[in-house]
């Protein structure tokens, strides 16, 4: 799961991300202490710690005194927003790209994506948009 | 507690070391030796002598060498200083030596009271040693274990600190003082004072001789620990 | 928030032709696990030898917790530093070591040493003499991890150790020090087993100390671009390249830094493909020189060896 493109760091507090974006993490439900994550992903417990307190800066985050760390109300929708952002560059450039130098033109994609099952419950995500 | 003491008791942890095998030593040549007089027939010349008392001591040189080579790269290990590996080893042994001194003023009372084990035969009470009283006899035996110790010690330090050339080097230095020695006595024909010097010796003051080499061997002991390395 | 607690200052090694250390300057903070990282024979244990007082430098200053550590009992009693060859008295079974260790250290954990015992399958009851080379190693890290003295050094600690036992030692070294935190140095040429566990990384060529840092700051500081010759060589301009190797049209090299995210963008439009450096990939890059040849690598190597030969019989 970790590997050695970026900062472990980094690498800790995007999992806690995913988690929260899925849903695994619920709003207000309570983290993993540093130590678990350190011992579950065998990397140091510094560097675990490091990760979790960036996200308690961005607020996605909070402490409880001598309790914990919690998801905020609100994270997931601060999540989702920011990774709208990055979805173009992170998923359509290369995949025009990649299309261009196939000879896949507009059309052919767009059939190609109506295809893929999940695009079925692309169609709904408008009505999904008002729960987040 | 004090670290010292904690280093004598790490080199009484394992038992047999330090009393294991000199009680077994002590015992199986005693034994030995009383079969041996049980053979031989008594004569009128006189008792029977046996050398098989100096093996404990002997044992003792061994352990000296053992102590400083295997013991001191653990203790460092543990991060113990080299003052307290040497104190702590070193006051072990000499409350050891101790006790077997006392033993062995006990025994050789023991031997002239029995009559050499009803035997006639002498392996404690030497004649030359059972002369004095209890206490000379207890400081000669001492002194005489803690000089072969320290002897053993000190060759391993050297050893440990300069290897191989080290030793050699300490040996040839030896060779050179003793040859160099023999050849002024020989020159200046200082033998027969020699020979009568050494006949006026006692054992009081030949313990004390070796109990300036001990100090002095000691003293080097400790000067070449200081900076020895694991 | 981090308190120095070990302190070297210019501090030489030399044995009459060779020099082992060569002006290392180095900080060790409190509660931090720190990977000492470097071939075989570069200077790894003669550093941590000085620094536990175990043998000596030629010249320069060593300070841990505040002090000299040389035969001051205030300083070694709060250190433990088992080396890879480590020697035990002939007649010691694997127990006496540990009841010895226990004498020593206040903080010793003698159900955590027996745990262990239980974790590596460590005989107790054979001489230390007759163990095998993994359960020798198990002696010293058993002594290390129950030990729990606060500057804990582990000298090439999985010697002869299966995969699983060298997982366990990782697992039970990250619970314990999450327990009991404490400054641990790990020495260490399998750099990729214990890369993640390391907060901080001194990597150590030839004696001298080439890189001290953060492992999250190494992590990502250097990366492999690899594709046709002339794409990558323009790609790349005049950035510092820590290796390069190729195979007929393909070349791949290997890069010092970052790319932006645009920097990115312009490798992929390329057809370039960018792709992440271990840190121990890293290691190997930064220890042998940049774009050198396999006959320069050979010969590196044999020097090496020799090297290691003589500081093993110095020693």
């Amino acid at each position: 799961m970790i590997d050695d493109s970026r900062p472990i760091f980094l690498q800790i507090a995007q999992l806690i991300e995913n988690d929260i974006v899925d849903g695994v993490l619920a709003e207000e439900a309570q983290v993993p202490s540093t130590n678990e994550f350190a011992a579950f992903h065998r990397i140091n417990p510094a560097t675990a710690a490091k990760g979790v307190n960036r996200l308690v800066d961005d607020g996605i985050l909070y402490k409880r005194r001598g309790i914990g760390m919690f998801v905020a109300t609100g994270a997931r929708a601060v999540l989702i927003t920011r990774r709208r952002e990055d979805f173009y560059e992170q998923f359509v450039r290369p995949l025009a790209r990649e299309a261009l130098k196939l000879g896949i033109d507009g059309e052919q994609l767009a059939a190609m994506l109506a295809r893929e099952p999940g695009a079925a419950s692309l169609r709904d995500v408008q009505q999904k948009e008002g729960a987040i | 507690m004090n670290r010292a003491v904690a280093v004598a008791r790490m080199q009484l942890i394992n038992k047999w070391t330090f009393l294991g095998i000199p009680a077994l030593i002590l015992l199986s040549s005693f034994a030995l030796t009383l079969a041996i007089w049980a053979m031989i027939p008594d004569t009128a010349e006189g008792a029977k002598y046996s050398g098989a008392g100096q093996a404990v001591m002997w044992y003792f040189f061994a352990l000296g060498l053992q102590s400083m080579s295997l013991t001191f790269p653990f203790s460092q290990g543990l991060s113990i200083s080299r003052r307290n590996f040497f104190l702590g080893t070193v006051g072990l042994f000499a409350v050891v030596a101790a006790v077997v001194s006392g033993l062995y003023v006990v025994l050789g009372y023991l031997e002239t009271a029995t009559h050499g084990w009803g035997l006639n035969g002498q392996m404690f009470a030497l004649q030359w040693i059972a002369k004095q009283n209890g206490f000379m006899q207890m400081f000669f035996y001492f002194v005489l274990m803690m000089f072969l110790f320290l002897l053993g010690f000190w060759g391993a330090t050297v050893y440990k600190r300069w290897q191989a050339t080290g030793m050699l080097l300490a040996c040839i230095a030896l060779a050179v003082v003793l040859v160099g020695a023999v050849g002024l006595i020989t020159w200046r024909g200082w033998w027969p004072a020699v020979g009568s010097w050494m006949a006026a010796q006692t054992p009081g003051t030949t313990g004390l001789l070796a109990l300036g080499l001990a100090a002095l061997l000691g003293a080097g002991a400790y000067l070449t620990l200081r900076k020895a390395t694991p | 928030m981090s308190t120095p607690i070990v302190q070297m200052s210019n501090v030489f090694k030399r044995y009459r032709a060779l020099t082992a250390l060569e002006d290392i300057n180095l900080t060790l903070n409190q509660d931090k696990i720190y990977g000492l990282l470097g071939r075989n024979g570069a200077g790894k244990t003669t550093l941590m030898s000085i620094l536990t007082a175990q043998g000596f430098a030629s010249s320069g200053h060593v300070n841990v917790f505040g002090e000299n550590p040389y035969e001051n009992e205030k300083v070694l009693r709060r250190i433990c530093f088992i080396r890879e060859s480590q020697k035990y008295p002939d007649d010691f079974h694997a127990k006496h070591a540990f009841k010895a260790a226990a004498l020593f250290y206040k903080n010793w954990d003698n159900d955590f040493a027996l745990q262990l015992v239980k974790d590596f399958e460590l005989p107790l009851n054979r001489r230390i003499k007759k163990l095998s080379r993994g359960q020798l190693s198990a002696v010293g890290v058993i002594i290390g991890l129950a030990s729990r003295a606060e500057l804990t050094f582990f000298d090439e600690p999985y010697l002869g150790l299966d995969a699983v036992a060298r997982q366990l030692f990782y697992d039970r070294l990250l619970d314990d020090y999450a327990e009991f935190p404490r400054t641990i140095v790990l020495s260490s040429h399998l750099i990729d087993e214990v890369a993640n566990l390391l907060e901080h990384v001194i990597i150590i060529d030839k004696g001298k100390i080439i890189l001290d840092d953060d492992a999250d700051n190494i992590r990502g500081s250097a990366l492999t671009v690899s594709g046709t010759g002339a794409r990558v060589e323009s790609f790349i301009g005049n950035r510092t390249v820590l290796h390069r190797e190729g195979i007929g049209a393909l070349v791949s090299i290997t890069l010092e830094g970052q790319l932006s995210a645009g920097e990115r963008r312009e490798a992929q439009e390329l057809g370039l493909d960018v792709s992440p450096v271990s840190l121990q990939q890293f290691v190997i890059r930064k220890t042998l020189d940049a774009g050198a040849g396999l006959e320069f690598d050979a010969e590196s190597q044999a020097k090496q060896t020799k090297k290691a030969t003589r500081m093993g019989a110095i020693r």
